[in-house]
């Protein structure tokens, strides 16, 4: 048999137990469109009664009402860790392409604007010369369009230098959120642990460590693994970053410099305090950015750097074959500084005279010179393989990033069907735990009004 | 894709992502549209872009071509009138001569008469051997002073070729060697005429029926190398229609490669508009209603 009271604290439990369903549903209402909030539902127990098996005790009970052992969140691990590796990989993608985008919209190809114009041009202005070599105006046209080409080479090949100098500091300030994101996450995984212990609610820290643990993925490609204790570590390539409450610090070994210059090394990373090199090339942010300042940046450059020296080589080599107006033999048309081609190429003949036109001896107005250098322009196909080799990168790049978005798309729509909060949905289980509570407590009402009965009416005779 | 769970933030992603791409593709259309091209970048279309960037060489080339042919031209006419002009005073000389052979009926009065005009005829020659275009003379190759025969009708110009290119490798020469029209130093349509002239006064006729000869074998040479700038001048006219028909369909080509199709970008401007404004539309549908609209 139940105690006389005892359906009143059955009734109690349940007002408790709506108290918390409301709580949970309000909860999650307020925080439907916070990032990384994982919904939440609160686990219900019945109390039974106190069925201990024993030979001479028994219960009568039919139940004792409700408790609330706990909240739920609502996340599957295993779509969490797909989805940092997908983030990985679109954050790294992006990077790429953005970069690349910008790289290209430098190029100024096809256009009128780009080398492939200046060349073309160069070859005309020689063509005027060609047929006017005694022109003083054909003449400094030559110079002039000979500059175009010089400038636009340098232009191009400054533009890649400042998008290295963007990614160098792009890696610096990457590498520095990596170290403030790691020591967030050791923090949190220690208020975790802490929560865990003395058996507090740590759903709110949790949803801090998954979205700390998915930022280091986005920039890193960083492993998370989640702990015993609640927390999560996080490694590169299997060099821990992060272990339960400690966090080691991100450090950039070579390529990059403190001040954001390049030191001429591929950039590689060690992880302090114990200086472990990090194998291979991270995912991620880091990794793209790594990718664009050890491969494709030095490739674009050294291309057109080839480009340029032989332009300038074949036609210096024209250029000292021929004679000048005054009849001397022709000097270099175009300059350079070995090291850099593309960067430092520049006209080094300021007198429209020293224009080695003539094929001939003798200050004749001889055209042969002007016609063979218009034919040793030959680098316009090389060009068209430079620019159509960094367009079909592009191309391929934001293809790829197009059809990762797709996929990174579909794993966060999992998550959050899941994980997401559906106002329809609470405001059901709102009214659900409204009407729970309001039934419980009429069936306070109910039997206060059944002692009533039993206490003051018993008995009485009217 | 199935879902088993909506909420109200995928649905406002979805619709977000959505608008996104609709107003990008709006914004690709439009891109087309007001530049006028459908390749604005290399990664628009690689291979597209590498065509593209080798037909406008190519046009360029073909213009360059047409233009030098043009002043090719120019150079070749003017020799041609030059060389017209030359071959109607060497025959006016020879009459000259033709007359000055009958000298039974002349007298010396008149044979000085006749050498006058035709020492006349001489200056006249020189003067045509000295026409310059553009500042230089025609005959002169490719010397760089301003005559190619001096007032005693020496040659003084440089021998050497002038050339215009018309297509790719095909050199064209448009200049006539003052030597090679008039006759080498020594035996040259000024020695025969300075010749006539002391033969005229002389009445010497053996020397003025050699004079004769002479004039007719450089009237023959003079017409045969007009005969010869008539071709050249009709090569450069091929070479110049054969540029300008090139450079027409080069840049037909690369318009097809290069330029927006207007009709059937307006179309997709219009196609994507719609689908913009439908996909504004069921947004603002879906992400009105809510349970509580229907909760007293």
């Amino acid at each position: 048999m139940t105690g006389t009271f005892s359906s009143l604290n059955t009734a109690l439990s349940a007002l408790r137990y709506q108290q918390v369903a409301l709580d949970i549903a309000s909860t999650n209402v307020a925080n439907s469109s916070t990032e990384g909030y994982v919904r939440r539902r609160v686990v219900g127990e019945t109390l039974g009664a106190g069925s201990v098996p024993a030979l001479w005790s028994r219960s009568t009970d039919v139940g004792n009402g409700v408790r609330a052992t706990g909240v739920e969140r609502m996340v599957d691990s295993f779509l969490e860790a797909r989805a940092r590796s997908e983030h990985a990989r679109q954050s790294r993608l992006d990077t790429r392409s953005a970069a690349l985008s910008r790289l290209e919209s430098g190029v100024g190809e096809p256009g009128d604007t780009g080398v492939a114009a200046a060349l073309t041009r160069f070859r005309s202005s020689l063509h005027d010369l060609a047929n006017a070599p005694a022109s003083a105006a054909a003449r400094s046209q030559v110079l002039a369009a000979a500059s175009g080409v010089a400038d636009t080479v340098r232009l191009q090949a400054r533009n890649v230098a400042e998008e290295a100098t963007g990614q160098r500091a792009q890696l610096l300030a990457g590498v520095a959120e990596v170290n403030t994101v790691a020591a967030d996450l050791a923090a949190t995984n220690r208020a975790v642990a802490v929560a865990k212990l003395s058996d507090s609610d740590s759903s709110t820290l949790t949803d801090t460590r998954d979205r700390l643990a998915l930022r280091l993925a986005e920039l890193t490609g960083g492993h998370a693994t989640v702990r015993p204790d609640g927390g999560v570590d996080v490694d590169l390539n299997g060099v821990a970053l992060v272990t339960g409450q400690q966090a080691a610090t991100l450090r950039i070994a070579s390529g990059v410099t403190a001040s954001g210059a390049a030191d001429g090394l591929p950039v590689s990373f060690v992880v302090d305090p114990a200086g472990t090199p990090v194998p291979g090339v991270p995912e991620g942010m880091l990794g793209a950015v790594t990718d664009l300042l050890d491969h494709t940046l030095p490739a674009y450059a050294a291309g057109l750097s080839d480009i340029a020296q032989r332009l300038a080589d074949a036609v210096n080599a024209q250029h000292a074959a021929g004679y000048d107006a005054a009849g001397n033999p022709g000097g270099p048309l175009f300059g350079y500084d070995p090291a850099d081609v593309a960067g430092s190429l520049a006209v080094v003949i300021t007198d429209p005279a020293a224009v080695a036109a003539s094929g001939l001896p003798g200050g004749v107005l001889d055209a042969g010179n002007a016609d063979l250098l218009a034919g040793s322009l030959t680098v316009d196909g090389d060009y068209q393989r430079l620019v159509n080799g960094l367009g079909t990168e592009v191309a391929s790049v934001q293809r790829q990033a197009g059809a990762q978005r797709t996929l990174t798309t579909q794993v966060d729509t999992s998550r959050e069907q899941l994980a997401g909060v559906n106002l329809d949905e609470e405001t059901v289980n709102m009214l659900t735990a409204q009407h729970a509570y309001e039934a419980a407590a009429r069936v306070m009402t109910t039997m206060d009004s059944v002692l009533d009965t039993l206490i003051n009416r018993t008995g009485l005779v009217r | 894709m199935t879902t088993s769970r909506i909420t109200q933030n995928m649905l406002s992603r979805q619709a977000l992502s959505g608008l996104q791409n609709g107003l990008g593709r709006l914004a690709k259309v439009q891109e087309q549209l007001s530049t006028g091209r459908i390749i604005n970048r290399p990664s628009d279309d690689p291979t597209g872009s590498t065509s593209a960037m080798r037909l406008r060489a190519s046009v360029t080339a073909q213009q360059q071509y047409a233009r030098n042919a043009d002043d090719g031209i120019g150079w070749l006419d003017h020799a041609d009138s030059t060389l017209s002009s030359m071959t109607g005073q060497v025959r006016r000389a020879r009459e000259l001569a033709l007359q000055g052979a009958n000298s039974g009926s002349l007298g010396p009065l008149a044979r000085a008469a006749l050498a006058t005009e035709v020492d006349q005829i001489r200056q006249g020659l020189i003067g045509d051997a000295n026409a310059t275009y553009l500042g230089r003379p025609i005959f002169g190759g490719i010397t760089s002073g301003g005559t190619a025969y001096d007032a005693t009708g020496t040659y003084v110009g440089v021998p050497g070729a002038v050339n215009r290119t018309v297509a790719d490798g095909v050199r064209v020469r448009v200049d006539v060697e003052g030597p090679t029209v008039l006759g080498p130093a020594g035996d040259s349509v000024f020695d025969h005429l300075a010749a006539l002239s002391t033969a005229l006064r002389a009445g010497d006729a053996a020397a003025i029926s050699t004079a004769i000869d002479d004039l007719g074998v450089d009237g023959d040479r003079i017409i045969g190398t007009q005969a010869d700038v008539g071709t050249r001048t009709s090569r450069l006219e091929r070479a110049r229609t054969a540029a300008q028909d090139a450079e027409l369909s080069l840049t037909a080509s690369l318009s097809e490669i290069e330029s927006t199709d207007l009709p059937k970008a307006t179309v997709e401007l219009q196609m994507q508009e719609v689908a913009y404004q439908a996909a504004l539309a069921a947004t603002s549908r879906v992400m009105q209603p809510s349970l509580l609209d229907f909760l007293r």
